[in-house]
């Protein structure tokens, strides 16, 4: 039989962690984010720099870039 | 019939883009966000990706669907959104994975598909997987763990402190290098 969600289960310490976490991101200043930025030799002023990637252009290249849905239809299972 | 007047500009915007152009957020705003999505994406089905939830989010405010209280901000706000969205995925994969069929003894045309409400073994494993990947992040920061492992356990940052003897000092300088750890890491496209 299966337990219930209990205090200690993985997905609540999970989420408080998360949560948690998610805290110190919202709090992060720009200094620290160029900063981090820095340190991955990112260049935030560039378009397709990697910190971009999935916010302004696909992080990675999807289908639907490619073709249009009708073609999409005619493409082998598992594209 | 009524004309749809030819757009102005054909380049498809993402979401992220048209709240920038509107000025919603910030560039920065939208690194914290895409560092957040990433956060909040962890422990889900691997076909839930980080950016799928982020350009969601968003597009939750451009139409309207969620109305940003005055004193909160966009971030913030959106952070909330993402939290949500995770907690759908969450349910889902629960349905998914953990529905129980019942079938009706004679019966063919009508079978009864029942949900678990308590996650399966899979969702847990994920679930405690994610938060070992959060570990592996401050690995080398013994501090940083401790941390992490009274967050998991529901303390608040006094409790952590008392229970590990850290100073105020030593715990505000540990959060500020988890901080630098986690942008560090959300801003990459590195698999979570």
């Amino acid at each position: 039989m299966r337990t219930k969600v209990t205090k200690g289960s993985p997905e609540t310490a999970l989420l408080r962690v998360l949560d948690a976490l998610v805290e110190e991101l919202i709090e992060a200043s720009d200094e620290e984010i160029l900063e981090a930025a820095k340190a991955l030799r990112m260049d935030l002023a560039l378009p397709q720099s990697a910190a971009w990637a999935g916010v302004t252009y696909f992080a990675r290249p999807r289908l639907d870039e490619f073709f249009d849905v009708d073609t999409r239809k005619k493409l082998p299972d598992g594209h | 019939m009524p004309q749809i007047p030819p757009l102005v500009d054909k380049r498809v915007l993402r979401p992220a883009q048209t709240a920038l152009a509107l000025e919603l957020v910030t560039r920065m705003d939208l690194l914290r966000l895409k560092s957040i999505a990433r956060m909040y994406a962890r422990g889900l089905p691997p076909e839930v990706t980080w950016e799928d939830m982020l350009q969601e989010a968003l597009t939750r405010v451009l139409v309207g669907t969620r109305q940003k209280p005055e004193d909160v901000t966009m971030v913030a706000f959106v952070a909330g959104i993402l939290r949500s969205l995770r907690a759908d995925y969450w349910r889902r994969a629960l349905k998914t994975n953990d529905a129980v069929r019942i079938d009706h003894e004679s019966d063919e045309s009508l079978a009864l598909v029942l949900s678990d409400p308590a996650p399966g073994p899979e969702r847990a494993l994920d679930a405690r997987q994610a938060l070992n990947a959060i570990k592996r992040l401050f690995s080398d920061d013994e501090t940083a763990l401790q941390i992490i492992n009274g967050l998991a356990q529901g303390l608040c940052a006094e409790q952590i402190r008392v229970a590990t003897g850290l100073s105020k000092t030593d715990y505000d300088s540990a959060r500020k290098r988890m901080r630098r750890a986690l942008l560090r890491e959300g801003l990459t496209c590195e698999p979570r």
